[in-house]
């Protein structure tokens, strides 16, 4: 439900899928950004490196994930992102927010936001930000 | 470290005349701090930290070297003799400079031919190739997996046929090839000496780098295929292949810059790094190779960066020391070149910024600097524009060329080790010696690195690191220059930045399946028959596979179908949870 907060004395906490998409090994800002949410109080699964796009969304019905957020840092993201936004809707998780960060170009976000991602986290983000916009934004928690 | 204070000793002095000028020392130091305490308030920090979290002093005198038993003779030497922590060689720049290195690579050969021909005209003398991931896993530019991955972040080249392409027109006896390929790095290096032999270079005077260091991927970088038990065969192969018959390659370097990237403070950068080594000769040893023959061989990748200039240089001299007393006590080597830590000394990424993104020449240049006078081989640099994408010719150019100001006009060159003695720059040198000794003797206590691994003891560590940094800048104890402090309203960017045509992919695709048409597949089939029946056996009953995979190569055969071979074989490396 929307706007509900963490601290509202919900069932459970707001899980999080943090995934690795394509061939790209460099992790850190996905394990930076997937520590920071879990201290932030969310469930947090990291899926490790080199998921294909199918991997990371069976990883998300498994784990009953109600945010995903992939990490793109080789310029696959054109490829990755919408691929994973239309197995989102096929399995009828629409409802799923879905988010990207990493080395993305300016110029990509609008057709990034037209495939289906909610929201992309370029370098210089704050860390606090993501959790604010996750909490402010998730819909299916 | 050293045993004693002696050293400070002038001959002809006794040695009540010596503990009379200590204590009188002493007092004056006490006297110093009494009379200044009004300043001292004035400091802007109550602590002066560095990113690993050794205190920085107000001031360092011969008093820090006493406590710590600085020994001049055991704890410096002089350059060129043991322990090296001043140099490697006896003149150091004074008779060549190093090596000017830019890391780079476009996505198909013809413009990887172009780029490195104007890098060559620039007056580069070392082609430092960033494959891209397909590349880099094993997989050709036709495989399902690199879809969305051609020539993304580096050069696809997977055969002998794309070595031809890229390579043509360019000298490559005098130019130095280096190759930034680490699982199938043996491949790597097969296609280098098919290349060789085709060109009509004797393998006798081919130069070359290969990066060849396997437990960092795993650790860090991840561009791993094989688990640690092939992947290491395949190294050691490579390893004593090359000392036998191409004695001026370097076919491994193995890798601490990851580990900063990573996240590593200074102290894990370092000892993880050494301990990845010591892991290799111990494989080596098991497998009944003279470590004196590969070791001279052997070459290391570091990261240098502006900020903590001098514990970057403390880091690599302190460095140099520890190896030395590893190779000789530990392994017990004999040959001197297997005592040197050679040092390929590569900026962080990681410590430039996307905002005003023009400032970064300045960061540039001044780890440019940290490097020459920490007394590397080879410095590569970071681009101005790298935060905002595959760099530009333009910035990649410059870089040669912040090289050559620091190299020919500001005179660092002139004599060996100019910060030798520094009170500061030795203290923090014992310092970490010290530090970086600790840890890895925490690694050993855990059984060595790959148990350390599979239980994500680095990687761990490392990530720690990273979320004290991101704590730090988002904090702004860590001044970042126009991120975090000075911001404008409104930044400038790059007038343009490389970045590969998508439609790269499908000519990539292209190109490989045409060459894999015209070669000879009936030669191409048995050469992976071949490597297959191999793989399955030890290595004792094969003996080395460089020849086999050398033939392979020689054949047309790609990247690609021969890790497909063993990666049939072999299987992949699963690697552990680390959040």
């Amino acid at each position: 439900m929307p706007g509900r907060q963490l601290e509202a004395g919900h069932p459970r906490p707001i899980r999080v899928l943090i995934a690795k998409a394509g061939l790209d090994g460099h992790d850190r800002g996905a394990v930076v950004v997937a520590r920071a949410l879990r201290d932030a109080g969310m469930e947090v699964i990291y899926t490790g490196r080199h998921q294909r796009p199918e991997d990371i969304i069976r990883a998300a019905m498994e784990e009953d994930a109600d945010v995903v957020g992939v990490s793109s840092l080789s310029d696959s993201h054109r490829t990755v992102c919408p691929k994973m936004a239309a197995m989102l809707k096929e399995n009828r998780m629409d409802d799923v927010l879905f988010i990207a960060g990493g080395f993305i170009p300016e110029e990509d976000f609008e057709f990034l936001k037209a495939a289906g991602v909610a929201e992309i986290f370029p370098p210089g983000t704050q860390l606090s930000d993501i959790v604010t916009y996750i909490r402010t934004h998730v819909r299916r928690w | 470290m050293g045993q004693a204070a002696e050293p400070l000793t002038h001959p002809a002095n006794g040695r009540e005349k010596l503990i009379e000028r200590d204590e009188a020392l002493r007092d004056a130091a006490q006297a110093w701090e009494r009379r200044n305490q009004e300043a001292f308030r004035t400091e802007t920090k109550e602590k002066f930290v560095t990113d690993e979290g050794v205190e920085i002093k107000r001031v360092y005198t011969p008093l820090d070297l006493m406590e710590k038993g600085f020994d001049y003779q055991g704890d410096l030497g002089f350059p060129g003799g043991y322990p090296y922590t001043r140099a490697i060689t006896p003149t150091l720049y004074r008779s060549n400079l190093w090596r000017i290195s830019q890391y780079s690579g476009y996505a198909t050969p013809e413009e990887c031919n172009d780029l490195w021909k104007a890098q060559v005209q620039s007056g580069l003398n070392t082609i430092y190739i960033a494959y891209d991931l397909p590349t880099q896993l094993g997989y050709d530019p036709d495989y399902p997996e690199a879809e969305g991955e051609v020539g993304r972040v580096g050069a696809s080249l997977v055969s002998l046929r794309d070595w031809e392409i890229a390579f043509d027109g360019i000298d490559i006896e005098g130019v130095l090839v280096s190759q930034v390929i680490n699982a199938p790095a043996a491949i790597g290096i097969a296609l280098q000496l098919a290349y060789a032999r085709k060109r009509g270079v004797p393998w006798t005077k081919l130069k070359g780098i290969a990066q060849n260091d396997i437990l960092k991927e795993y650790i860090a970088r991840g561009n791993y295929i094989f688990p640690p038990e092939p992947a290491i065969r395949l190294l050691v192969d490579s390893l004593s292949f090359c000392a036998e018959n191409v004695p001026n390659y370097i076919p491994i370097t193995v890798s601490a810059y990851h580990f900063s990237e990573q996240g590593a403070d200074r102290v894990h950068e370092i000892a993880f790094a050494l301990a990845d080594a010591v892991t290799y000769l111990e494989a080596a040893k098991e497998r009944g190779v003279d470590l004196d023959l590969i070791l001279p061989q052997l070459m290391w990748l570091v990261s240098h960066e502006h900020c903590d200039f001098f514990s970057e240089i403390a880091k690599l001299r302190a460095m140099r020391k520890l190896w030395a007393r590893i190779t000789k006590e530990r392994f017990q080597v004999k040959k001197p070149e297997s005592m040197q830590c050679r040092l390929y000394s590569a900026q962080s990424g990681l410590s430039l910024t996307r905002e005003q993104y023009i400032n970064n020449i300045a960061r540039t240049g001044i780890s440019a600097l940290a490097a020459a006078l920490a007394g590397v081989q080879t410095i590569d640099l970071r681009t101005y524009d790298e935060h905002w994408g595959i760099p530009s010719k333009e910035a990649e150019l410059t870089n040669v060329r912040i090289q050559q100001v620091v190299g020919y006009e500001t005179g660092v060159t002139q004599t060996v080790d100019p910060l030798g003695g520094s009170y500061y720059v030795e203290s923090l040198t014992l310092e970490l010696e010290q530090r970086i000794a600790e840890e890895l003797r925490r690694v050993d206590e855990m059984g060595g690195m790959l148990h350390a691994i599979e239980v994500g003891y680095p990687q761990n560590k490392n990530f720690d690191d990273a979320c004290r940094f991101q704590r730090e800048l988002e904090a702004g104890e860590m001044v970042k220059v126009g991120f975090n402090r000075f911001r404008e309203k409104e930044d400038s960017r790059p007038v343009r930045v490389y970045r590969a045509d998508p439609k790269v992919e499908g000519q990539r695709k292209k190109a490989v399946q045409e060459m894999r048409r015209s070669r000879d597949n009936a030669r191409v089939e048995r050469a992976l028959a071949n490597l297959k029946d191999l793989a399955v056996k030890p290595p004792s009953e094969t003996g080395n596979l460089m020849p086999h995979l050398i033939e392979a190569v020689e054949a047309y055969t790609t990247i690609g179908e021969i890790c497909t071979v063993l990666r049939g074989v072999w299987g992949e490396f699963k690697e552990p949870a680390v959040v």
